[in-house]
């Protein structure tokens, strides 16, 4: 078994399963690290609860609800704008955050009242938003708050709202991933079902598993949109919360991030017998094949073709302009769950990165066989690493760059090794054509910048070298063969700085095709 | 099994394992059901035999068949040097070998799991 023990874990015995290396001739039934289990006392992980999975994750990036923590304030603002998850009405999911600001005599005399003041208080203050998910937290799940039962008093009493319950605390699993599951399943129990979409086309689906992250999700709705495809609604990115009660409408489920949102797909299908088609989002191959694979299943071939014709060439220059600047360039690939399978063959196939290593936090076994099947020999993958593990790995491993969350990444930049945020994005979207030059031009600018060369310099112990003026191009076209004519379309990203907003405005032809199926 | 043709079997696999995400759903009877589901159309359509598409779940494996169809025979030339019978016996290797990677052989312990 290829397991690797961490110097720094020995003394952790239960950490002996939690790290593989992909060796020469290593598959999946030799290599695979244990995941998803409960935390290791003692390791300091840096796991997320499954109150923040549920709502930071999935809850909060709907876009017309008030999202209510019933607990402590900490628990809510702890989750609230760390991740960007945009929306097209003004971010309100974005602009405040909810908590019922449980203290120590609620946890004595409960906190039901507390939490029925609250929410008529938010919907007075927000007349126009009518619906409210109420997220448990460990504090007043373990005083036994009937959440549920002052959600039906409130409704009864207001009349004109909808209000979701999410009973998932903080202790509710593993790490956030248990908070995912829970969301999921509670929201297919209580709320699909309960509203009957408008259809408008005759292929319509749902968009699975994308928070519209700087935009993500609008990307790709656009292009669905440009197929004459009817997006039902998206879970949860930009997501209406009564679209999203009319999912069993749609015919096909598109799914994105398998690991927070498969299961909803897969309820979708044993319920309603709705299909999961998993896509890769990312990338120019594995997205033009995607496309592809929602067109086919319509019959819209050709509306897909025309759409990857044009954006592989307006945009396809511009990312092998990065790519001669990225090739070899080692990367530990350290995201959350999803985008270590979604990335790490990608990256090394269309930006000639070099993918070291991949963790994640809270991904389950089902993400490393995808990520390790991905990955080239060599590569050190890791389950819910603690902040000790990623330093050595780091200094054994001698990365140019991570790709990870803010507070790994910073600990990164302390060791002289640049980051980029890849749960946030640093100028996202990353997804669509355009979206993945963006994230080449990001790592790019993370590699090169003069900054980062100086940054790791030890004034105190080095003689500085005063070699003077440098720019990003300076340095990184060093081994760059002038010779080599360019086509003058191949330069760096001419984009808009905002390439979402002006999605929001578009317009799309009326479907050609006649609907013959009325709901 | 033959050098030559594990050899050959050995690529599809890798092929499978990079580009695609079929065979990973979360539990074992999902991934038997994918990997017939998929398979079998690929094979199919690589053999040029008549493929069912009547129901949905049916139409969701084929489309995932026809891009593994197209990128198999774009990337491996020699698939287009097989005639049908070998072809066939190729892809129940592959099949055989893709659900012991991903099923009977695998290691991920929630496979098992009664629930999703």
């Amino acid at each position: 078994m290829p397991y690797h023990t961490f110097k720094c874990s020995e003394c952790i015995p239960e950490r002996a399963k939690h790290a593989v290396i992909k060796g020469p001739g290593e598959d999946l039934t030799s290599c695979l690290p244990l995941g998803y289990l409960n935390t290791i006392p003692g390791t300091i992980s840096e796991r997320g609860c499954a109150y923040c999975g549920a709502k930071h994750v999935i809850g909060a990036p709907m876009k017309d609800v008030i999202h209510m923590s019933h607990g402590p304030v900490g628990c809510t603002y702890d989750t609230w704008q760390t991740k960007r998850y945009i929306s097209d009405n003004d971010n309100f999911q974005l602009k405040y955050t909810y908590a019922t600001d449980v203290k120590e005599k609620h946890i004595i005399f409960g906190a039901e009242k507390q939490l029925k003041q609250n929410m008529l208080e938010a919907f007075k203050a927000f007349p126009d938003i009518k619906r409210m998910t109420i997220y448990q937290t460990c504090a007043t799940a373990l005083i036994g708050d009937d959440i549920e039962a002052v959600a039906q008093e409130v409704t009864d009493e207001l009349g004109d709202v909808d209000i979701f319950v999410c009973n998932s605390p903080g202790f509710g699993g593993p790490s956030q991933s248990g908070g995912h599951h829970k969301i999921n399943i509670a929201w297919i129990n209580q709320k699909v079902g309960t509203v009957e979409p408008k259809i408008t086309s005759d292929y319509v689906i749902n968009y699975v598993g994308d928070y519209n992250i700087q935009g993500d999700c609008e990307v790709m709705v656009d292009y669905f949109k440009r197929m004459g495809i009817q997006v039902l609604s998206t879970f949860t990115g930009n997501g209406s919360y009564d679209e999203l009660r009319g999912m069993h409408r749609a015919q096909l489920n598109v799914l994105e991030c398998a690991r927070s949102s498969e299961y909803i797909c897969n309820e979708l299908k044993v319920r309603y017998g709705i299909p999961r088609l998993d896509i890769d989002g990312f990338g120019f191959k594995p997205l033009a094949e995607s496309l592809m694979k929602v067109a086919m299943f319509f019959g819209l071939e050709k509306e897909a073709q025309a759409i990857i014709d044009e954006e592989t060439a307006r945009w396809k220059p511009e990312l092998d302009w990065y790519a001669k600047r990225l090739k070899g360039k080692k990367v530990c690939l350290w995201p959350g769950g999803s985008k270590l399978w979604h990335w790490a063959h990608v990256i090394e196939e269309e930006m000639g990165l070099d993918v070291v290593s991949v963790y994640s936090k809270f991904g389950h076994q089902g993400d490393f066989e995808k990520g390790i099947a991905r990955c080239s020999e060599g590569a050190l993958a890791i389950d819910d690493p603690n902040e000790l593990e990623g330093i050595e790995a780091m200094k054994t491993l001698k990365p140019d760059i991570i790709f990870t969350g803010v507070r790994p990444g910073e600990v990164a930049k302390k060791l002289g090794i640049q980051y980029l945020n890849a749960h946030a994005y640093h100028n996202g979207p990353y997804k669509g054509f355009e979206g993945w030059v963006r994230f080449a031009r990001d790592i790019y600018n993370a590699l090169y910048s003069p900054i980062h060369q100086l940054a790791s310099i030890d004034i105190s112990q080095t003689e500085v070298d005063g070699s003077g003026f440098s720019t990003r191009q300076l340095i990184s076209d060093v081994n760059i063969d002038k010779t080599v004519i360019t086509p003058p379309e191949e330069q760096p990203y001419t984009g808009d700085y905002d390439c979402v907003t002006k999605l929001r405005d578009k317009t799309y032809p009326e479907p050609t095709h006649k609907i013959v199926k009325v709901v | 099994m033959d050098d030559s043709r594990k050899d050959k079997v050995e690529q599809l696999v890798d092929y499978i394992m990079k580009w695609c995400l079929w065979q990973f759903h979360s539990r074992a009877w999902d991934r038997e059901k994918q990997n017939e589901g998929v398979l079998t159309k690929t094979m199919q359509l690589l053999c040029e035999e008549p493929v069912a598409c009547e129901t949905p779940a049916d139409k969701c494996y084929w489309v995932d068949a026809m891009v593994l169809a197209k990128d198999f025979k774009e990337t491996y030339p020699w698939l287009g040097a097989m005639d049908k019978p070998d072809i066939k016996i190729l892809m129940q290797d592959l099949k055989d070998r893709i659900d012991y990677l991903t099923i009977t052989g695998s290691l991920n312990k929630e496979l098992t799991d009664q629930r999703y």
